[in-house]
């Protein structure tokens, strides 16, 4: 009866139990037996274990025997390899059981296999620590804490260490953590809040590292009975972290100074992320930006839309990395000009899945530029149009850049400018003094200076010019090169010749207009007072011959007197008369008839004309004048005839330009120029002793031909004879 | 009234010549008169008074407007010739001219006593020989 209650007990036992006979053969099991150890047998009663279980090991069979001999054995749990090489984790508490003698009759073996639970168990050591998470748990009603080995670890402290609340509350670093994680406790202990911080611990060995503490309460009744929780070491990651934060900072205070916003643009949600700087961009509030790509796009000027988004298509095809400027449009309708560029990030296959961003604002920028630009346009037009020659000079002489007016002033093209210096088309005479004065700002003695200096024109004419010169100076304030302003003053240079030579023609004229009138008056002078002075005697004298003597002299007075008067007549008339009655002459004609006149007198004298003109010249000139002239020439050649010799005259002329030169040459007497030139056509001057002479001739020949716009000259040898030199204007 | 061993008068008009001849003699003040057409004859023949020893003219009346040499001419010729008696020889110059750039070169010759100016009256001529000669 016994045994059957026994077996029964046995067969419905919850655990895995078995009652083996002192041959190890299986008595009696629970049926939890078979299932977990009988392995394919249906019934194992009176089987050998050994043959159930082939494969346990000698180790096992040792404790068999050992338990067999009386002893127990238990194991919590013991990682049994079998003999065919499988793991198996084995709980079992074996003993002897006596029959009624008090004899050794087998083994009652109840056995676990725990292998599942062992496996996870050591899988999560192994976790633990692996990720350096150590567990913690004190018990409240007992006060006792416990740490795993990990936790131990991560304080440094030795496999020994008993630890306690109060000394595990101390590692926390002395201040912020400590204060931490106190409250937190106290909080947990009152309330059953559980904590979750990172804080710093200061280990056995005096490290510093940062842990991220959880911690849990259990509450039963009310009261905590148990507070448990994870250590982390996240030291490494916390340093990172902290490194990134201050980073981020950086780059916080570094955009937001420099107004650089930034984006994120992630592809396949469409999402767009922007920091806050890029809402001031925009011209936004933060709340307007819905994160969205189209988002964007409307904040846009539209007439950049459709680059903006081919740009960013580009950039997601990995095609051209985003780098491009466009406008937006703020809500108040101002426009801005930013600048955007972005780096694309890859997936593993190689598609573009983010873009990553800046945006900063160039308005400021953009609208210097164009000014800039514009200013640089003026400018240029200014120079190119000025009505003045501008030129830049480097500072070895070569013109650097010239305008037109330049080029239409001197004469020669941009390019021909271009490699020349200015002192190669410089007048020689002027170059010293134009050097002088560039070296007083090259000296820094003066910024700027003006000058008049001739210049040659391509075709070799001389342009007159007023130059002025400033000093081109560079960013630093250096000599870089000069500035120079060309006036062509050629017209006011032959406007002033003009001047100066009528000036000089007045001078001239007023003079002898002068000279004419004190001979005149001398003259007129002469006689008059010569016919008071015998006027004088005559009152006075008695005697008849005397008287008669008188007389004749003063009739001779009164005459000189006359052809004083006379001769005044002829000088103004000439003077004033002539423009009215100017024709076109014959002049062969005109000579032969002077010849013709004179013919007695040349015959007396033996003089022999030789006339070498050409018939058909005509000239300008007034007949009476041209009779006059020749006929004193003639007459002077004859009057001044040298005794030595037949008078020889030889008339010859030729064409040059528009006017005839005639040349009278005679063998007379000749002239001491020497002496003689300035006078020889003054008035009433005569060289000889000649009583004919009345010194007026020339006088009245020069004016004569001055009147008919010529010329008149003369050379002559003492003792040879005398050329006169006539210059008479051709009938056009 | 002093008197003038020579008196020269250098002039080319003959009326005028014949006038002041008639004056001189009137007043009776000098032994010899000389009279010189133009400057170059003046020159000329003082030239050989020098040659032969003789004092030139102490007196000279020159004019100024002559032919082959006038009387600036003269004067600048004049100075050179190296005559004996220098010191005493007064040169009047009597012309019509009143230029005024006549009458300022005069200036420029010291030994012109002084300008007068064409017709001279008996008494004039008067006056500038005693004044001469009282200088003398």
């Amino acid at each position: 009866m016994e045994t059957i209650s026994a077996n029964f007990l046995i067969k419905y036992s919850p655990s895995s139990i078995a009652i083996l006979d002192k041959e190890m053969r299986f008595a009696a099991h629970s049926n939890v037996w078979l299932e977990e150890f009988g392995g394919s047998f249906d019934s194992i009663i009176g089987k050998s274990y050994y043959e159930v279980l082939p494969d346990t090991p000698l180790e096992l069979k040792e404790i068999h025997l050992d338990c067999l001999g009386g002893a127990i054995n238990k194991n919590n749990g013991k990682k049994i390899i079998s003999s065919n090489g499988t793991i198996q984790w084995l709980k079992w508490k074996i003993n002897a059981w006596k029959d009624h003698n008090e004899e050794i009759g087998g083994l009652i073996i109840v056995q676990e296999d725990i292998t599942e639970a062992k496996r996870r168990e050591e899988l999560l050591l192994r976790a633990e620590k692996v990720a350096r998470i150590g567990g913690w748990e004190i018990d409240m009603t007992s006060n006792r804490v416990f740490w795993t080995q990990v936790t131990k670890e991560i304080h440094e402290v030795p496999e020994d260490f008993v630890p306690d609340l109060e000394g595990g509350i101390n590692f926390y670093k002395k201040g912020k953590s400590r204060d931490e994680i106190t409250r937190l406790v106290s909080q947990a202990l009152e309330d059953g809040t559980p904590w979750d911080t990172e804080l710093i611990l200061v280990t056995a060995k005096n490290n510093e590292l940062w842990v991220r503490a959880k911690g849990e309460t259990e509450i039963v009744n009310g009261k905590c009975v148990r507070i448990y929780g994870t250590f982390q070491d996240i030291d490494k990651q916390k340093k990172i972290e902290l490194k990134f934060a201050e980073a981020k900072e950086r780059l916080e205070v570094a955009t937001k100074g420099a107004n650089i916003g930034i984006w994120e643009y992630d592809i396949e949600t469409n999402a767009l992320v922007w920091d806050d700087n890029m809402y001031a961009l925009y011209g936004i509030q933060k709340s307007d930006f819905n994160g969205e790509y189209e988002a964007w796009q409307a904040g846009l000027l539209p007439a950049d839309k459709a680059r903006g988004d081919k740009e960013i298509e580009l950039a997601i095809s990995g095609e051209k990395e985003f780098n491009t400027m466009f406008r937006v449009v703020w809500p108040n309708g101002e426009i801005r000009h930013i600048r955007a560029i972005a780096v694309s990030q890859f997936n593993n296959e190689g598609k573009v899945v983010k873009l990553i961003g800046t945006n900063w604002d160039i308005t400021e920028l953009k609208t210097t530029q164009l000014q800039l630009l514009r200013n640089r346009i003026a400018l240029k037009e200014t120079f190119q149009n000025s009505a003045v020659g501008l030129a830049m000079v480097d500072l070895d002489g070569t013109f650097k850049e010239v305008n037109q007016s330049l080029c239409d002033t001197l004469g020669y093209t941009e390019s021909e400018f271009y490699s020349m210096s200015f002192v190669d088309i410089t007048h020689p005479e002027d170059l010293a003094k134009d050097l002088v004065l560039l070296q007083k700002i090259i000296d820094r003695k003066q910024d700027t200076y003006q000058t008049e200096k001739r210049y040659y024109h391509k075709n070799k004419s001389i342009v007159y010019s007023v130059l002025t010169v400033t000093a081109g100076k560079n960013l630093n304030g250096e000599l870089s090169y000069f500035n120079a302003q060309i006036i062509n003053i050629s017209n006011r240079k032959a406007i002033e010749k003009e001047l100066i030579r009528a000036v000089a023609i007045a001078k001239d004229q007023n003079e002898s207009l002068l000279n004419f009138a004190h001979i005149v008056s001398h003259n007129l002078r002469s006689h008059s007072s010569n016919m008071t002075m015998i006027s004088g005697f005559l009152d006075k004298e008695e005697n008849a011959d005397e008287q008669k003597a008188l007389l004749a002299m003063l009739r001779d007075a009164a005459n000189g007197l006359m052809d004083t008067v006379t001769h005044l007549n002829e000088v103004v008339h000439v003077k004033l008369g002539t423009p009215e009655i100017m024709k076109s002459i014959n002049l062969f004609e005109t000579i032969k008839n002077v010849e013709k006149n004179l013919n007695q007198l040349l015959e007396e004298k033996n003089a022999v004309c030789h006339i070498h003109l050409s018939e058909d010249i005509n000239i300008q000139g007034v007949q009476a004048y041209l009779d006059s002239i020749f006929l004193n020439l003639f007459t002077n050649s004859i009057r001044y005839s040298s005794p030595e010799r037949n008078p020889v005259i030889t008339i010859s002329a030729f064409e040059e330009d528009n006017s005839l030169i005639l040349l009278f040459s005679d063998n007379g007497l000749g002239i001491n120029l020497d002496r003689h030139r300035k006078k020889i056509f003054g008035m009433y001057k005569t060289f000889h002793k000649n009583k004919d002479a009345k010194g007026i001739g020339l006088y009245m020949t020069k004016n004569q031909l001055e009147a008919m716009d010529g010329k008149i000259s003369v050379e002559s040898t003492e003792g040879s004879g005398t050329t006169f030199k006539l210059i008479f204007k051709l009938t056009a | 009234m002093e008197r003038v061993k020579t008196t020269c008068i250098i002039d080319d008009d003959p009326i005028y010549i014949y006038g002041t001849k008639r004056i001189i003699e009137e007043l009776d003040f000098c032994d010899k008169l000389i009279e010189y057409h133009n400057g170059q004859d003046a020159i000329d023949g003082m030239a050989q008074m020098v040659k032969e020893g003789k004092d030139i003219p102490s007196m000279i009346f020159l004019d100024l407007n002559m032919p082959v040499m006038n009387g600036w001419d003269f004067l600048e010729e004049f100075i050179n010739i190296p005559y004996n008696n220098k010191e005493d020889v007064t040169i009047y110059i009597i012309s019509s001219s009143i230029d005024p750039r006549d009458l300022v070169k005069v200036k420029d010759y010291n030994i012109v006593h002084n300008y007068v100016l064409k017709p001279v009256s008996p008494d004039e001529l008067r006056t500038m020989i005693e004044q001469a000669v009282i200088k003398v």
